[in-house]
């Protein structure tokens, strides 16, 4: 018969054995065990909890009262302005790399007209560049009309998960384009998409747990059919652009290029 | 209580800030009694105590809804002060135990009254003991603390410290085997 080893015997005090049946009947069985453990017992029973100076009553309101100036106050604001920073991380390689040309564009496009004066700029324009700014928009949108499609058949099958990760993944981009339109003097364009942002920044922000008819009664709240049709008309006049691809077009759908 | 706790988190997210302060009353006791057996220092779990309700104020976005906030608070606390006694090097007070000599401290105690003679025992004893708890490690000590003094399963000190079970149990183990060599002279001849 194998004797109990010290660390079965601990965990045996502390009553985690997972055989303490076992350990028990091999304790009244073999002397040499039981005396171990009646010796382990009565060292670990002696040793007594740790008193910890007593604190009076007001002890909580000291501990509040020096730390209250340091915290800040907590404003819905704030949760979703860190919940937008936090979509960023969830951002696709292909919609980050679409990201990083789109913005690589734009802060190129920036610097040549604080460089060239006004009237050359239609001269200066690439339309390599406006159409890969185009492609990047249209996808942009694509995605968006596919979003939001998805939102209105909520409860047709569609993860829920898949679409508030849909959301947050659009999110960022569609922050950029929408501050971008706002800087180009494109105010119809950017309240089309700061009407999309308010949409996604909604889902974004429902729990992980969401229905899809929680969605689709958030769709319904929203009123994100408008903004289905709205979004599918700026596609259009993307595709459109895309087509005509003139090298004298300098700016589209106020999105600068 | 738990639900009425889950309201006033909500309430402080929603901007009343003061509502936390309920949270902070109600908690500080444990929080700082657990402080303290890690910590063994007054001062120490005092400041524990700040810090640990400072970070669940700025942690509190990530408090999950299922979560009870004072087993959430009390983890806190306990890596707060495990920081805290990695920082801190070994108390020169207790090295009264260092001098004592195991034969010195070879006796039976039969009798319980308080007499002078008996107090200065119990005070050795509990110089002795705190200076082995010292010895140990801070991830032990706040193990064998969790696991001896809380009533802390090996589940729960692994969760807490954010160890492995196994990598807890061990920790229990060697604290007990240490404090088993270094409490040796306490051991009552037969």
């Amino acid at each position: 018969m194998n004797h109990l080893t010290e660390e079965q015997l601990i965990v045996h005090y502390y009553e985690e054995s997972p055989q303490p049946a076992r350990i028990a009947h091999h304790l009244r069985e073999c002397n040499g065990c039981a005396e171990t453990y009646a010796e382990l017992r009565s060292e670990l029973d002696a040793i007594e909890p740790i008193a910890a100076p007593a604190r009076d009553a007001g002890h909580g309101e000291q501990v509040w009262r020096s730390i209250r100036n340091l915290v800040p106050i907590y404003q819905l604001k704030q949760q979703r302005l860190s919940q937008r920073f936090s979509s960023l991380k969830g951002l696709s390689f292909a919609t980050a790399c679409s990201l990083f040309i789109a913005v690589a564009f734009l802060a190129g496009r920036q610097w040549e007209n604080y460089q060239r004066p006004p009237q050359n700029q239609a001269v200066a324009d690439n339309p390599t560049r406006q159409a890969i700014v185009l492609v990047v928009l249209g996808d942009h949108l694509g995605r968006s009309e596919r979003f939001l499609v998805a939102l209105r058949h909520g409860d047709a099958g569609e993860s829920t998960a898949l679409v508030k990760a849909e959301a947050q993944d659009l999110l960022s981009a569609n922050r950029l384009y929408r501050e971008s339109a706002i800087k180009s003097g494109d105010p119809a364009f950017a309240a089309a998409l700061d009407r999309l942002e308010h949409v996604l920044v909604e889902v974004a922000n429902e729990p992980d747990d969401a229905s899809p008819a929680r969605l689709a009664e958030l769709q319904k709240e929203l009123n994100t059919d408008g903004l289905l049709f709205e979004v599918r008309v700026l596609r259009s006049h993307v595709q459109d652009e895309q087509g005509e691809q003139q090298p004298a077009a300098v700016r589209t759908l106020g999105v600068l290029i | 209580m738990e639900e009425n706790e889950h309201s006033i988190i909500r309430a402080v997210l929603s901007g009343n800030k003061e509502a936390y302060g309920a949270l902070v009353v109600r908690h500080s006791h444990a929080i700082f009694r657990v402080a303290f057996r890690i910590t063994g220092d007054e001062a120490d779990a005092e400041d524990v105590v700040q810090e640990a309700f400072l970070i669940g104020y700025q942690k509190l976005q990530s408090f999950e809804s299922r979560a009870k906030f004072s087993t959430w608070i009390y983890r806190i606390a306990v890596n707060c002060a495990l920081n805290m006694k990695n920082k801190r090097k070994p108390e020169a007070a207790y090295e009264i135990a260092d001098d004592a000599d195991a034969s010195q401290h070879r006796t039976q105690v039969a009798d319980t009254a308080p007499n002078p003679e008996r107090l200065l025992l119990s005070r050795e004893i509990e110089a002795l003991h705190a200076g082995a708890m010292q010895k140990l490690t801070a991830t032990e000590r706040t193990a064998f603390v969790l696991r001896h003094m809380e009533a802390c399963t090996t589940d729960e000190i692994a969760a807490t410290l954010r160890i492995a079970p196994n990598a807890a149990k061990q920790a229990v183990f060697r604290a007990v085997q240490k404090l088993r060599r270094d409490l040796a002279p306490l051991k009552v001849n037969a």
